[in-house]
Formats: structure tokens, sequence, C-alpha cells
């Protein structure tokens, strides 16, 4: 279990962690696809212990709203 | 799974540069998505040392795919295809209102549905020389109909028990075509954990990713009795592996076995190898112990499931574990490779890993009431037609057992071999024989001349040709039958016949039938008026058993093919007789 959101972003679009931000985004990541989208959902969802809605994983299009959704689940994030 | 998809896919990035043994071609289709099935079938094959080239049907695509001749996957020419359908996309409509026509209806339906399953499969015979495995139907656990679902006429799951049912039989007597029993898996893994609605809606994702290995893994066991990567020996410990306990400190009456919760473990695994072995299984024993002592268990123990002629090897002493595993390849005459090593204790485990990455050494856990879903996971001894070779198999080893034991009282060679009264009886292949002949080339590595490997459409194909023979070798002896245990393939040229497969199981070498059966070809040859019999030997890392045998019978080397002069006098074996069909 890992907080570090920035840490799970770099791992499944096999980028590196000092290249995520809170912009970025399917925009500015080339491996950031819907396949790929999905399992970042996976992902989280298995760090964290925690269940998306259905409007929270199709409303995500940067990194911030991701951390604005895990809060909204009581997951302290680590900025 | 020992890895989740996102790392599979990761990891299949990698794999391009991989130098590998073998390749394979697969194809996917499907009717919904199925996004990293591809990637992660690619890292596994990559694990078997194998190349997998895949393609990827378009999304719902394969209708339309197969019915076109020119289409990308007729160009791909798989060899082996993974058609897996949804019943949401089969059924339409009626998936959601069932009972909105009459059971009339649905019936008609059902028929409709079953036709549209046999045209695909009759374009897929027609078209293609891949196998194919197509999916059944999950029997969903909603009904609209509720607690009367099972009093309805001809009702909803109903319906799609008779489709499955139906797929069933109309693939049952076709060789290259398999039923993939998803309806099985989803029962194995619950609906409600494999469908889920949120990656439903957002991309047709009708398996969750989490599971996604867990079906790569099901297809694979098809993918490993083609490439000829099965395991076929269990090598298992003793002490708290088929019994709780030490028995050289608790003694035969101290040892863990039946009527205790633990001691039913011990039981349930055994009687689960058991069922292993009466499939064809071959089990053996490699054990740190004083021999009497394990034997006095295994002899009379009330409880043990597991007797001695269940065995094909039993190395029960204080050897190193590595040495006996040696051992036991050497007396069972099987390839390390074909093991998969059974063993409670952790270091043992290490000990083997490292010196046989070969073997399958199982992660045994220290509960024994996890053995037996433990051995169920492993989908490695499977096989794609069971011969009759395959059932009586452990029957066989343990016949092979008495011979060593008859060997070792007869004073010399000669005297064993004629007091063996061994037959052979040569046939031409047929249909039934064909599956053997297959499996054959695909899994003998000692004793083969040329290491040509041949699925069985192509043995079917060669039998058919007037340009060629394909023929084999059933071997019985006093002590049992062998069963088809031999394959010769010629090309028969007009004066000239080329040896293009010949080969022997490993357990039969050295008995003098490999003679045999080339002394009835070059009868043969003789016999139809042949000027000039050439075979060739292609070295591989294992067939070093075959290397002199061409010379040692007689054969001249002629640049890189040898050749037999028929002028020769035949000679014949008095120890065996020979039967031809």
């Amino acid at each position: 279990m890992t907080d570090n959101v920035h840490a799970i972003v770099a791992k499944v679009f096999s980028i590196s962690e000092t290249d995520v931000n809170d912009e970025s985004g399917p925009e500015n990541i080339e491996s950031w696809d819907s396949f790929n989208g999905l399992i970042l959902v996976d992902e989280l969802e298995n760090n964290f212990k925690i269940k998306f809605s259905i409007s929270e994983i199709t409303d995500v299009k940067t990194v911030a709203d991701i951390k604005r959704h895990l809060k909204n689940h009581n997951v302290s994030v680590n900025e | 799974m020992e890895k989740n998809l996102s790392e599979y896919v990761s990891i299949s990035k990698n794999i391009e540069n991989l130098k590998l043994e073998k390749t394979v071609k697969i194809a996917i289709m499907s009717s919904f998505t199925l996004n990293g099935l591809d990637e992660t079938i690619r890292v596994m094959c990559s694990e078997l040392d194998t190349r997998c080239h895949s393609y990827v049907s378009g999304y719902n695509q394969y209708n339309q795919e197969l019915l076109n001749s020119q289409s990308n996957y007729y160009d791909f020419s798989p060899n082996i295809t993974f058609l897996i359908l949804d019943i949401r996309n089969f059924l339409g409509d009626t998936f959601h209102y069932p009972y909105d026509i009459s059971d009339e209806e649905r019936k008609l339906l059902v028929k409709e549905k079953t036709e549209q399953l046999e045209n695909i499969i009759s374009l897929f015979e027609k078209n293609t020389k891949s196998k194919l495995v197509i999916s059944n139907f999950n029997i969903p656990f909603y009904s609209p109909n509720g607690i009367i679902e099972t009093k309805s006429n001809f009702g909803f799951h109903e319906m799609i028990e008779e489709i499955n049912s139906s797929l069933r039989q109309m693939c049952k007597e076709k060789n290259s075509i398999y039923v993939y029993d998803f309806n099985n898996f989803v029962s194995r893994y619950g609906e409600n954990n494999i469908f889920d609605y949120r990656q439903f809606h957002v991309g047709d994702i009708q398996i969750t990713y989490n599971l996604i290995p867990n079906l790569a893994n099901d297809l694979m066991s098809y993918v490993k009795p083609l490439l000829g990567k099965t395991r076929k020996c269990i090598v298992l410990d003793l002490d708290n592996t088929l019994w709780g306990g030490i028995v050289g400190e608790d003694g035969i009456n101290g040892i863990e076995l039946g009527h205790t919760p633990t001691g039913k473990a011990f039981v349930e695994f055994q009687k689960e190898l058991l069922s292993l072995w009466n499939q064809g299984i071959i089990l053996s024993i490699n054990s740190k112990n004083n021999f009497d002592d394990a034997m006095k268990v295994i002899r009379e123990h009330p409880d043990m499931i597991l007797r001695e002629k269940h065995f094909a090897s039993i190395q029960i002493n204080w050897n190193d574990k590595a040495e006996n595993m040696i051992q036991i390849s050497t007396e069972a005459n099987i390839g390390l490779d074909s093991f998969v090593f059974f063993d409670d204790d952790k270091l043992n485990q290490e000990r083997i890993k490292h010196e046989f990455p070969e073997i399958l050494t199982v992660n045994v856990s220290d509960d024994p009431s996890n053995f037996v879903p433990i051995l169920k996971g492993i989908n490695d001894f499977n096989v794609l037609h069971r011969t009759t070779e395959d059932s009586n198999r452990g029957e066989m080893y343990a016949q092979q057992r008495q011979r060593r034991n008859f060997e070792n009282s007869v004073s010399n060679l000669d005297e064993f071999l004629k007091q063996l009264k061994i037959k052979v009886k040569i046939k031409k292949a047929n249909k039934f024989l064909t599956p053997r002949i297959s499996q054959l080339t695909l899994k003998t590595n000692q004793f083969n001349l040329t290491t040509k490997r041949y699925q069985e459409e192509e043995i079917q194909k060669l039998s058919n040709n007037e340009n060629f023979e394909v023929g084999c070798a059933q071997v019985l002896d006093k002590f049992g039958d062998n069963g088809i245990t031999g394959v010769y393939i010629i090309e028969k040229n007009k004066n000239l016949w080329i040896i293009d497969t010949f080969l022997l199981s490993c357990r039969i070498i050295g008995r003098g039938i490999e003679t045999a059966i080339l002394t009835e070809i070059v009868k043969k040859a003789k016999q139809n008026g042949i000027t000039e019999l050439r075979a060739n030997f292609i070295p591989t890392l294992k067939n070093k058993p075959s290397e002199n045998f061409l010379s040692d019978f007689g054969f001249q080397k002629n640049n890189d093919y040898w050749i037999y002069d028929l002028n020769n006098e035949i000679k014949t074996s008095n120890h065996l007789e020979v039967e031809t069909d």
C-alpha cells in the first residue's frame, strides 16, 4: 500500500514519477488511453480499498481529479 | 495468478527481444472487449520459452472476419483460435426480456442460435487449419422470473443450458474443436466478481481486469499441450506431504493420516493424486527417510490411498534430493522437464528450483488442507486427446518397474530380452491411431532422428497422401502392453524412399525394437523395388540416444544424409516377434 498517487500513475503508464503532476492526464501522457485508464482505476481501488462510482471514473481528466475523488472517499492524499 | 494484469501488460512490452525456443500463432476473437488478454498470453508463452505471435480480431468483428475468406484473420493463419462469446450479445433483447416471448418462440430462438454456432464452426473447419477453442455461455444467476425460474417452461436458464449442451454435442466428435467451459470459469470465480457494471458501461468489458490473467491461464491449458509443454510425473515427498509428521520419529502409529482433521487433509490429497494417476499421470517418491520405515507405511497403513504399485520410481534414502531426481528420471525414463515436484519443505523446494529450473517446483504451503486446491490449480497435465496409452500410463510405468526388477534378476541382457517375449505389431496410420501418432511426434525428444513435430491434422493429411507412408508400432511383452510407442513416416518417391520421421518412446529403447521396425521398412523398400533408402539425423539438445542408430544399423554417411545399401542381407532378430498388418 502506498499513499503516493503519483507513483501509481507512473507505474501504470510506464513513465517516470517525476513526470507526473496535477495537470497530467490523457492530454499529455501518451500511454493514458482508455484501457490503461481503467487499469489505473483498478490499481487505485486495490491500493486504497475503495470503489469509484461510474461518474467519478468517466470524469477524470487529470491527476488532480483523481486526488479530488480520493478525498471524497476519505483517502488522505500525500500532496 | 502470480502477477496482475498491469504487470503482464508492462512485461509484454519487453519480451520482443528475448531469444525463445518455440513459436506459436494465436488468434483471439471475441464479441466484447478483452483488452490485456493478448498481452498476458504472450507473456505466459514467453515463460514457456515460446514466442507467441498474436492476432486480435476487431471489436465484435468475428463473424465478418470468418465470412470473408480474404480477411486478415485467415491471412494470419493461426495454430489456435480462441473465440470468446458472451450471452448478452448472443441473445440480444431476449437476454433482458426472455419472458416477452412464448416458450415456443424461445425454443425457436435457441434453435436459430444453435444453427448460428454450427455455421461458425463449419466456416472454421472449411477455411482454416487452426484449432478452435470456442467458449460456452455462462448462465446468469438472475432471472426476472425469480424463484419460479426452475418451474418455467423452457425458461431463460434452460435456454442457455440447451445452447451449451448443443454446442458440446456438435464439438464432441470434431478433432480440432474444443469447447472452453466459460460457465465453469464463472462459477469458479463468481459472476459478481467477474462482471463489473462500471467496466461494462465504460468499455463493454465483461470480464473484469482483475481476472483476465485467470482467464489467460485457463486458455494456456490448450496452448501447453499444443507446444508439447506438459508435465506427466509428480514427484512426491513423504513426511508432511503424503502424511502428517515424521515416520522416522513418530512411527507408523504416530503419523497423522485419516481420522483427525489434519489426517483427513492428507487422505484427501492422496485421493486427488490417485485420480490423476488414473488419468495417466505418473507418481514417484523422493524422500529422505529410512527405506523400511517409510515402506511399512506405504504397504501397511490402513489409511494410505497410494500404494507401492502406484509409483514408477521410489527413492527413499538419505541422498541429496537432486541426485534422487536424476535417478527417478533415469528409472522412469522421462525428462526432468515433465516433472512436477511436490514437497512441503521450503529448503528442498529451493534446492530443486535452483538445480533444475526445468522442473515445476510447486510452492507448497505448510497447511495440508491447501494441498488439494494447489494441485487442482496446476494446469500442466492436459492432453488434447486422451489416448489409451495416456490412461494406462500409470500402470505401464509400474510394469516398467517390474521389468527392471526382472532385468536385475536375469544374468545377461540377451537372456533378459529373450525372456521378455517382446511382440512388435506394426500398423499403418488410421483415424483411431492419428491422435497418438501426432502426440508421439510432439513429445518424443530422445530417440527421434529428425524431431519433426506434426499436429493431428498434418498426420491425417500425410496418411492420406499416397507419396507418404505413416506407420506406428505397438509393443507388448510378458509384463503387459506398452501401447503405441514407435512412429515412422516415409516419403516415397519413384526409386527413392526417405525416412522423414523415425522415433521411439524412450521407455522401450534398448530392446532391439528400433532395429526390428527399421528392418521392416528395409524389407518393404526391397519388395517395392526401391533403389535408394535415405535417412536423416538432425541433432538436437536431447536426441543423443539416437545418434549412432543409423550407423549401427548399417547406413553409410553420404554428404549430410545417410544411405542404406539395399543389397545388404536383411538381419532378423531372434528375440522378438514382428507382426505387420
